[in-house]
């Protein structure tokens, strides 16, 4: 499966292609069948083994904690128009203060958990809504798959970002909470398509026969043959649709559409826009929260990519073989 | 895939060297001179409209007025309200009030012609004001609502009587009603759906073209006034965004400014000495309480806002220090000045003083609660919510003060940011606790402003619409005080009036001003010289103020 | 022939799907926003125009919604979209009309640069496997696409239009000087202000295109017959385009139609940054001012354009790979 930025399909959508299109090429399957406890040892091991997964989760971490525990990094309130206008850089401001005099650390740190918690909820519900309609087409079958699959496409096709600005447009911005509700019941289609079809591929998988046979009901197959075997697709998917969330909720946020009283990445970026940030020497305001913007991301899509590796080893850096000397 | 790739480089490189040829004409700051040395004897206006242009002139459309009265049309006095009403007689040479100040006399100057040649006489005035009346929805002014009839005498006089006397009504008949031809819209069968793209006025300038993108205006050769005006050609670019206007201020393309902009020193008159701007002060922006609530009923609670505001905060952070402190007095300054009663004003001392709010508020029987949010004895919390327009992200910012600083004296406002149509929506039926706003009405005197604000026949019940009162403020008095002033013409009963109209203000606090709205204004002395100044303030110098627009186009000269 | 005709179905549904949606949105909103709006163009529009609009957004229409959904479906093949509310009494139809341009100059040369450069530093980047363009490009690149798009229009406005002063950073020409025409002057005007929002719109779009050819690239790679062709002893330069690139690049032609949208969508954040008078430009402005004929219209004008570009990708890819057409 290679990178979905940017809303490029995998070769897993072309009909009847499996991914790395090679009869037998390591897709996800070989290591289906162990525990759980032994597929999270072996992640474990395969991100410290990659570079770029383990830059990945060290990035993830990182804004982890700044969401978690932003008192312990940054002291002021984020929000209190408290000091000086405009200052620079400087040990008791990091980044220097807003044009309304708010620590701009402060607000870069704080701003982190807004991001995070759209990010997580999003990612969690849309990836949910994915394996959901994904599975449920390809084992369900018949109409229930023409209809669902119909509906996937449909909504994949439809430009998303204009129909998110109208549907903020029309909901006159919103907190948070809209921003979150309108983009997981937007976003989960590009996922839900390769879920689709993976589960497509593995339903005539030899365990899955056998457990036909064994007379379990199909519920069962479904959540406990099936879909344990997808978890790194599932991961990947709760990746995809994490990174999509950042990007999506912080634009709205840039160009008006949330709350502007909200401490976030995109809010800040909104601020410096309206004050003309870059024109008046004030750069620092734009470019640090869209720094993160494209680190967290780019933590996503690492990590993303790192488990594409990890699935593939197709895909893995070739490692050049020193030529011994004679 | 080397070729391609190759190719591709070359037609980068193609792009940037053709960019790089165009590109240093506009975005560096050194060639402002050289740009404007080629058109010395025009100007450029830079003011950010939201919209392409639709190229209607029409002088009774309360979109298109800024762009043709002023320009085009003119009206029969010109009165400067930066100037406590100073009179310049325009198509009137002169006017007398008569009979109690129920008749206005006024007598139309000689030798007029509008800009297709034909003369202008006072058979145009009388037929203006007459057209307006039949169609109210062009009596942009109210002029009707005082007017009683308006009837020619002689060949060049104008007879106006009122229904009652209101002399600050001369601002809007005198000063902003526009004189239209009669020959042209006596044959215009629906005139307020008429959009008038080829403007016949008395004013210094036609139309010539107008496309969406871009107005000219040329000079009128027909101009009444000898020589003038001395720049022949106006440019007025429509602009869809704030930040491409700036940038044409800030690269030199434009000189005459209208415009918000951040940070201004640095984005703006930093880059060359010849670079200015001023923002006289003109209305007040107010916390409004709806005094229907039964918290702010309570005027302990309403004082307590006012002294708990660090005015001088919320206008360095909220407004970058472009609009000043207010006055609770309503006062405008150092706009008029001469108005204040600074006794009055001492007296009640309102400036920043949290401790005294605390006070207040605890004579009005709250105490902390255990969240820091004040509350009274019965339980009432002082927890209000706060409408705000948010698209203006400056009265954003400088609610996000105002909502600190009541905070540190333990009342809670939460910041509500509509769209435009819901706040007015809101604020017009009066479903807020609070509001902040500002009244677009400025005239000679606070008269104009705070009449809006505090006059009962503005208001109306909540739920039901009100045009100018939304606070609800009803005190017969007051209206009376009003009424008073507009019948007055001597300088010292009006003062005497206006004093005891703050008093109503410090005391009862209707309304609770915070900063003072200006006039957004800047301007390019390289090559062009006989702008308004602060010491010069001959007109308002926005360039969407009307007629005042016309005036400092009359005074615009080459260097 | 099945397979184009399962297209075309499939492109009318969404169409379809899209109109439904446009004519569902506003009522099903929480108090009518229209309502809103409605109210405040009430004395600036004439009632004819006043009760056109009131029905096509459902105020204060006495008809039932499924004649309302007549009615309006009439009027969008029509192309009777009403007056614009901004721009009263300009017609909806001549307002897109002013911007369509901008936008189809700026995004379609920008999306076809991006697609030819990173297809190409894909295939070469695979073919040339282990190597230093092949270790230093993919996380590179990873990174890249993972940058939001108005970030990256900020960065090169900040980096070309500030500090070094070399290109303008607002609007497609400089409206006060210029008038659009076919002049040198107008051109190169044209010219310099596209220069910066291409760059920002190349940069973001080429790390996908590199990425997916490179592993596409890298799958073909290992099929047989490019092993067989190896045997023979074809040139490489033969093998890397004849054989790999051309088969490779047809799930890659897939991913450039379905991406449009997401283009789409940068390409809206890249006007913004750059105030560029493009049709992405019009619809945040056309949000922000509550105009909602302009904003439906140019909503439908999107989807229809990346719709069609769909289309068109998948008849390209049809005819150019046999596979599709009988797996469909």
């Amino acid at each position: 499966m290679s990178l979905p930025i940017s809303g490029v399909p995998t070769a897993v959508d072309q009909p009847g292609q499996l991914p790395g299109a090679q009869p037998g090429a390591a897709g996800p399957g070989p290591a289906a069948r162990q525990p759980t406890t032994h597929a999270l040892a072996r992640m474990g091991r395969a991100i410290r083994s990659n570079r770029k997964a383990t830059v990945g989760t060290v990035l993830l971490a990182i804004f982890l904690f700044a969401a978690l525990f932003p008192g312990l990094i940054a002291k002021d309130d984020p929000g209190a128009d408290a000091y000086q206008p405009k200052l620079g850089i400087s040990t008791a401001h990091l980044l220097g203060t807003t044009a309304q005099g708010q620590d701009m650390w402060a607000q870069l740190v704080w701003g982190t958990r807004n991001v995070m918690i759209i990010a997580f909820v999003v990612g969690l519900a849309a990836t949910g809504i994915a394996v959901l309609i994904g599975v449920a087409a390809a084992y369900l079958g018949g109409l229930w798959d023409g209809s669902l699959s119909l509906l996937t496409d449909v909504l994949l096709v439809i430009p998303l970002f204009p129909l998110l600005i109208i549907i903020a447009g029309y909901a006159h911005g919103g907190g948070t909470l809209v921003l979150i509700l309108v983009i997981t019941v937007t976003s989960w289609s590009y996922t839900a398509r390769q879920l689709r079809s993976q589960a497509l591929s593995l339903r005539h998988r030899d365990f899955l026969e056998a457990a036909k046979v064994r007379g379990e009901r199909r519920l069962y197959i479904i959540v406990v043959e099936v879909i344990p075997t997808m978890t790194s697709l599932i991961v990947a998917a709760f990746l995809t649709n994490a990174l999509y969330a950042v990007l999506f909720a912080s634009s709205l946020q840039f160009i008006g559409l949330g709350n502007p009283n909200t401490q976030s990445w995109g809010t800040m970026l909104y601020w410096a826009e309206n004050e003309a940030a870059l024109q008046t020497g004030q750069a620092m305001w734009a470019i640090a929260p869209g720094l993160c913007i494209a680190l967290l991301g780019a933590a996503f899509a690492l990590l993303n990519y790192a488990f594409d590796e990890i699935g593939n080893p197709a895909l893995r850096p070739v490692r050049r073989r020193r030529r011994k000397r004679a | 895939m080397r070729r391609l790739t190759a190719i591709g480089a070359v037609v980068a490189a193609c792009l940037l060297a053709a960019s790089c040829s165009a590109g240093k004409g506009g975005s560096g700051s050194n060639n402002s001179s050289s740009n404007n040395a080629k058109t010395a004897s025009s100007v450029t206006i830079s003011n950010e409209n939201g919209a392409l242009w639709t190229c209607g002139f029409s002088p009774f459309n309360g979109s298109d007025t800024l762009l043709s009265v002023g320009f085009v049309y003119e009206t029969l006095v010109y009165q400067n309200a930066l100037q406590s009403g100073h009179t310049t007689p325009m198509l009137a040479s002169s006017w007398k009030w008569g009979n109690g100040n129920k008749t206005l006399t006024f007598t139309i100057r000689n030798g007029v012609k509008f800009n297709n040649g034909s003369p202008m006489s006072a058979k145009d005035v009388v037929y203006t004001f007459n057209l307006i009346k039949k169609f109210p929805a062009l009596d942009l002014t109210g002029d009707w609502a005082v007017l009683s009839s308006v009837t020619q005498s002689g060949s060049n006089q104008v007879v106006m009587t009122f229904k009652h006397p209101a002399v600050p009504a001369f601002y809007y008949i005198a000063g902003q009603t526009p004189i239209v031809p009669q020959a042209i819209w006596s044959k215009i069968s629906n005139p307020v759906s008429f959009s008038d793209p080829n403007p016949v006025g008395t004013g210094p300038y036609k139309v010539n073209p107008c496309t969406k993108q871009n107005i000219t205006y040329t000079a009128n050769p027909n101009y009444w006034q000898p020589g003038l005006p001395n720049i022949k050609k106006v440019q007025y670019p429509a602009f869809t965004s704030n930040n491409t206007a700036n940038d044409q201020l800030a690269n030199g393309q434009a000189q005459w400014g209208s415009q918000y902009i951040p940070s201004i020193k640095s984005f703006y008159t930093a880059k060359s000495p010849n670079f200015h701007y001023w923002f006289p002060p003109t209305v007040n922006v107010s916390v409004v309480p709806n005094l229907t609530n039964p918290l702010l009923k309570n005027v302990k609670v309403r004082q307590a806002i006012s002294y708990a505001i660090d005015r001088e905060k919320v206008s360095s952070i909220g407004e970058s220090g472009y609009e000043p402190p207010a006055n609770q007095s309503g006062i405008v300054t150092p706009t008029f000045s001469s108005w204040q009663d600074h006794s009055l004003a001492s007296k009640y001392n309102y400036g920043y003083n949290p401790t005294k709010a605390k006070q207040l508020l605890a004579s009005a029987g709250f105490h902390p609660g255990s969240d820091g949010i004040m509350v009274n004895s019965k339980g009432q919390k002082l927890s209000f919510n706060c409408i705000n327009i948010g698209d203006y992200s400056d009265w954003v910012a400088s609610m996000q003060v105002v909502a600190q600083n009541l905070k540190a004296v333990g009342i809670q406002v939460t910041p509500d940011n509509l769209t435009n149509t819901d706040f007015t929506a809101a604020l017009y039926a009066g479903k807020f606790q609070l509001a902040y706003y500002d009244q677009q009405t400025f005239g000679p005197s606070p008269y104009y402003e705070l009449r809006n604000w505090l006059d009962s026949s503005g208001t109306a019940p909540i739920g039901k619409t009100a045009a100018t009162n939304y606070e609800r403020y009803i005190n017969p008095a007051v209206d009376k005080l009003f009424t008073q002033f507009a019948s007055s013409t001597s300088d010292s009963q009006q003062h005497s009036i206006m004093n005891q109209i703050q008093g109503v203000m410090l005391s009862q606090l209707p309304i609770i001003p915070v900063v003072q709205a200006v006039d957004w204004y800047q301007w390019d002395d390289s090559n062009l010289s006989g702008w308004p100044t602060p010491n010069n303030p001959y007109a308002q110098p926005a360039a969407y103020a009307y007629p005042d627009q016309g005036q400092v186009l009359l005074h615009l000269r080459a260097k | 022939m099945r397979f184009a005709l399962r297209r075309l179905g499939f492109f009318v549904v969404t169409l379809w799907v899209a109109l439904t949606l446009n004519f569902l949105l506003p009522r099903l909103m929480p108090g009518n926003p229209a309502l809103a709006m409605l109210a405040k163009f009430h004395g600036q529009i004439g009632p004819g125009t006043l009760h056109a609009l009131e029905v096509l957004f459902g105020v204060n229409t006495q008809q039932s919604l499924w004649s309302q959904y007549v009615t309006y479906l009439h009027h969008v093949f029509t192309l009777n979209f009403g007056p614009s509310l901004d721009f009263y009494p300009e017609s909806v139809t001549s307002v897109i009309g002013s911007a369509i341009w901008w936008t189809l100059g700026l995004v379609g040369v920008a999306t076809i640069l991006a697609f030819v450069l990173g297809t190409g530093l894909g295939i070469v980047s695979a073919w040339k496997r282990g190597g230093r363009l092949d270790s230093v490009l993919p996380p590179v690149f990873v990174i890249t696409s993972a940058i939001p798009y108005f970030w990256m229009g900020m960065v090169l406005v900040l980096i070309f239009g500030f500090t070094l002063g070399w290109l303008p950073t607002q609007g497609g020409y400089y409206v006060s000087t210029d008038s659009p025409g076919l002049n040198w002057i107008f051109f190169q005007d044209v010219l310099s202000h596209a220069v910066l929002p291409a760059l920002a719109l190349i940069i973001t779009l080429i790390g996908t295109w590199i990425l997916t050819m490179r592993n596409t690239m890298i799958t073909t790679l290992a099929e047989d017959y490019v092993r067989m062709a190896r045997a023979k002893g074809l040139p490489g330069r033969r093998i890397m385009l004849d054989y790999a690139a051309r088969n490779a690049i047809l799930p890659n032609l897939t991913g450039f139609a379905m991406s449009l949208g997401f283009v789409v969508g940068g390409a809206i954040l890249i006007e913004y940054v750059f105030n560029y008078p493009g049709v992405g430009y019009m619809l945040l402005q056309a949000v922000q001012g509550e105009d909602y004929p302009l904003e439906q219209a140019l909503f439908l004008l999107i989807t229809v354009a990346v719709l069609v570009a769909i289309l068109i990708a998948d008849i390209a890819t049809a005819l150019l790979d046999p596979r599709t057409r009988t797996s469909g």
